[in-house]
């Protein structure tokens, strides 16, 4: 039966006998990773790259746990990896294959997600700010309160993430954004239900459309999309909330179930090579760990706000476990009482 | 009637194994599976561990839940209808046209579709904004005074759920009312019945397959739709498609999206069950 | 307008004054229907000559990305495998759903409503419960993801579209007709064929086009059945939405749509010409 089931998908492909190169199975985040980066390593080294792609992180571990195919790279968030590392299925990456490591600002090595620096590698980092259409909202804004006034009704675009929008009330209220508790979301709740009300749009795929489009003048996005926006137009400036902000880090990992474990270490060292990091940077406008990357990119690059905010404190997303669903289910709750 | 409704012989099973072999592979036991998660706890990664447990149920029927479904059925509902009153002399024309324009024009009806969904919505986004081309158009005719405030509205939901199942509405509609034959058009008209009576009682009833056929490819999938209104409506108010799926993202909470998924399977089953019986006795 | 229908003797001296106005009403309903339908498509025409490579606001006119559109490998390779999908996934569809519809009218049997209830599952069932749980089967029963798994995943949720359009058209059905063939001598096979399926035609059509759109468009399951080697161009797509929809997404739909138009109303003509 599974020699039929082979056959037919060979023949349904239209292929012949393709010789087996060496493949590397590349989990990542879709435009993320550069055409030209992969077409640059398949060159030098010949392996074969297989780059399916994903849209956020739960993507990919929705795929990963219902059984998707055997990935060599991942790409997943840093409270993602966290969890990933806790139930093992993530292996250790042999830092002595990847010379280029050395690279990587310090402050990025041993964050709380991988404390040991085992078991991923950073890749981009970004942050959750707030970005201002300066040509309509005149005054200073500087922080969550600012954004959420009832002068701003409807004209508020946020990312649709529960858990960010969640974090931003605990954060104003002074609490610790990872610290999900039934009493802290108690809290949380009557300063959401109003804030939730100001908002016009929810879109985490592309906030800068409802900004560029006019239809709303701020709201708290990622910071590639503010990056992109500034590009657009300088009009739109960004600022870290001054109640406290929290960086994403966006890692490399190899799962545990891979079977192309050398070629992942390679691809990991090529593009922890200053020249190639420099090509993502090009493309996507997010912070880049890798100090010699850093050092090739243009001052417009270099000076726009949020590609190169100033972090103070690195206070990443820790795993919440169970808590997800409790904010999901608070947020579901409120947004369908309007 | 000697053509329908026989029993099958064994040619007839044999005939109907390759469907009903299909039914259960790929419908049946993921449905099953689904089922099972439905039961089941999570862990903290939302996989399902399999310890049996009704809390999942007890969330699905809480009033928030129950009160999405309820607003997802009504947008679903509004957009068939509006579908209905849109897509019927659509289809009634093309299935009155010449033999070449019918297939041209059916094809026709489709050929939008088959561009990106993501690419067609925001050339919706951009029609409907405040500057963009209809909101201009409709300045520079005096019909309105200030800037369109159409986008991020139900209105604008509404354009969009429309915009995306009309063709489901007008090709079943279509399939039934070509054969539709003209003489008794003819027949009606000349014993003297205007056109609304001869539309009530001529072509109504002979297209009233093609009709509930529409209704039914567009309602039932209506449903569960919220890419459209997430992306044209701000995704302000959560539809049960987008809470489904996001409890096997977001909330990392799988046998509480399944155990969604089984009510909303069951809401369907048992009223099409029933509507199957009605029309049977009918 | 239609004050004098009633009267037989005024309908036969004017007899298609009123039908002629109602027909002229039609026609025109129509036309506004399809300019409705078209207007997002001359939109995204227009925009596919935007200077802006975040297209969201029109900065000026360019035909670059028409030219960057050759080149884009990956993007004509998704293209390629949509195609492949959908148009095997067309006639699957048609296949397993016409001849679903026609057993399911001939015959009755015990559980015949619950196959009719089955078939309508997959038309309701959210894309992202369909996507996971067809994943947690084929991974279960240890099947690689490829265009199998795709192709399987997308008939499940098009056939129902055939079969319930076929089934439209079948309620409809003299019975008499296929009485009449196999008393000519056809086997029940040959009656199928001859007579029925040329009957069912335009229901077949609209099936097919239905089934063949849906595939075309598909992300969430595409998703979760995929191999990297068979993504589809909707999967491309969506992942761009983070770094701006180029307007090359606009020149390959425009150029998508307007070859095929241009197939539509032309082919009947090449078909003249040929002969």
């Amino acid at each position: 039966m599974k020699t039929l089931r082979l056959l037919v998908a060979v023949s349904l492909l239209g292929l012949g006998s393709a010789a087996r190169a060496a493949e590397l199975n590349l989990f990542a985040w879709s435009e993320y990773v550069p055409q030209a980066v992969i077409d640059g390593f398949t060159e030098e080294t010949g392996i074969q790259v297989n780059y399916e792609t994903y849209a956020s992180g739960e993507e990919m571990l929705a795929k990963m746990l219902a059984g998707g195919a055997s990935y060599d790279l991942i790409q997943p968030p840093d409270y993602i990896a966290e969890v990933l590392i806790r139930n093992k299925l993530v292996r250790a990456i042999d830092a002595k294959k990847l010379p280029n490591l050395k690279h990587i600002a310090p402050e990025f090595l041993g964050m709380p997600h991988d404390p040991e620096q085992k078991f991923t590698v950073p890749y981009m980092i970004g942050t959750v700010g707030i970005v201002v259409n300066t040509d309509v909202v005149k005054e200073p804004i500087r922080g969550y309160r600012d954004v959420f006034q009832s002068k701003f009704k409807g004209r508020i675009v946020v990312v649709n993430d529960n858990r960010e929008l969640v974090s931003w009330v605990l954060v104003t209220l002074g609490l610790d954004q990872n610290d999900i508790t039934p009493a802290n979301l108690s809290k949380v709740k009557p300063v959401l239900a109003e804030w939730i009300k100001l908002v016009k749009v929810f879109d985490s795929d592309s906030p800068k459309t409802a900004l560029l489009s006019g239809e709303v003048d701020l709201g708290v996005v990622w910071s590639g999309e503010a990056a992109r926006l500034y590009e657009e137009d300088k009009k739109f400036s960004y600022i870290l909330p001054s109640e406290g902000a929290h960086p994403f880090v966006d890692v490399m990992a190899i799962p545990a179930s891979a079977e192309n474990v050398a070629e992942a270490h390679k691809f990991l060292d090529y593009i922890l090579r200053p020249e190639v990091s420099k090509l993502i940077s090009d493309e996507f406008p997010y912070t880049n760990p890798n100090l010699a990357a850093r050092a090739l990119l243009t001052e417009e690059q270099l000076a726009n706000p949020a590609s190169y905010p100033k972090i103070e404190k690195y206070n990443t997303f820790r795993d919440i476990g169970k808590g997800a669903a409790a904010i999901d289910q608070l947020v579901t709750d409120l947004k369908s009482a309007q | 009637m000697n053509g329908a409704g026989r029993r099958p012989g064994v040619v007839g099973w044999l005939m109907l194994a390759p469907l009903l072999l299909w039914l259960a592979a790929f419908v049946v036991v993921p449905t099953g599976i689904l089922a099972v998660y439905s039961f089941c706890e999570r862990d903290e990664l939302g996989r399902v561990v399999f310890s049996f447990s009704l809390q999942s149920y007890a969330r699905a029927f809480d009033p928030v839940y129950l009160g999405i479904f309820a607003r997802s059925i009504g947008y679903a509902a509004l957009t068939t209808a509006i579908c209905i009153v849109l897509g019927f002399p659509v289809a009634w024309t093309i299935a009155r046209a010449s033999e070449t324009w019918r297939q041209r024009l059916l094809l026709l009806v489709m050929v939008p579709f088959w561009t990106s969904f993501l690419i067609r919505t925001y050339a919706w986004i951009t029609i409907l904004k405040s500057d963009g081309v209809l909101s201009a158009l409709l300045q520079s005719a005096r019909v309105i005074g200030a800037p369109l405030e159409l986008l991020y509205t139900p209105t604008a939901v509404v354009i969009g759920l429309v915009y995306a199942y009309l063709p489901f509405m007008i090709l079943p509609i279509y399939a039934s009312a070509e054969k539709l034959d003209g003489t008794l058009i003819e027949a009606a008209h000349d014993l003297g019945c205007g056109p609304l009576r001869t539309f009530r009682e001529v072509i109504v009833p002979l297209t009233k397959p093609g009709i509930y056929a529409g209704v039914l490819l567009v309602f039932v999938p209506a449903i569960g739709m919220f890419a459209i209104t997430d992306l044209m409506g701000g995704a302000r108010v959560p539809m049960i498609g987008s809470v489904i799926q996001n409890q096997f993202f977001q909330a990392r909470d799988w046998p509480f999206g399944a155990a969604l998924g089984v009510v909303f399977t069951l809401m369907f089953v048992v009223s099409y069950w029933i509507l199957q019986r009605r029309s049977a006795a009918a | 307008m239609f004050a004098d229908m009633g009267k037989p003797e005024a309908s036969r001296r004017r007899p298609f004054s009123g039908l002629r106005a109602l027909d002229l009403s039609l026609r025109g309903w129509t036309l506004a229907v399809f300019v409705f339908l078209y207007l997002p498509i001359a939109v995204l025409v227009v925009y596919s000559f935007n200077e802006s490579r975040l297209n969201i606001v029109w900065q000026g006119f360019t035909t670059k990305w028409y030219a960057q559109l050759w080149s884009n490998a990956p993007l004509m390779k998704a293209l390629k495998n949509s195609l492949i999908v959908a148009g095997v996934t067309t006639v699957a569809s048609v296949i397993v759903g016409t001849a679903g519809a026609w057993l399911l009218h001939r015959y009755r049997f015990r559980g015949s409503r619950a196959i009719q209830t089955l078939v309508g599952v997959p038309m309701m069932m959210p894309e992202i419960i369909m996507g996971i749980s067809l994943l947690v089967f084929f991974s279960t029963i240890g099947m690689r993801l490829g265009f199998t798994t795709v192709i399987i995943a997308h008939v499940t949720f098009c056939f129902p579209f055939v079969l319930v359009a076929v089934q439209a058209r079948l309620a409809g059905l003299d019975p008499a007709m296929e009485e009449a063939a196999l008393d000519l001598g056809a086997t029940p096979l040959k009656a199928f064929w001859l007579v029925i399926v040329p009957c069912l035609r335009p229901a077949i059509v609209s099936g097919a086009l239905m089934a063949f759109t849906l595939s075309m468009d598909e992300v969430i399951v595409t998703y979760f059945t995929a191999s990297p080697g068979s993504a589809t161009l909707p999967l491309r797509i969506f992942g761009m939405a983070k770094v701006g929809l180029n307007p090359m997404l606009n020149a390959l739909s425009a150029v998508f749509v307007l070859f095929t138009i241009a197939f539509v109303l032309f082919s009947a003509h090449l078909k003249r010409i040929s002969r």
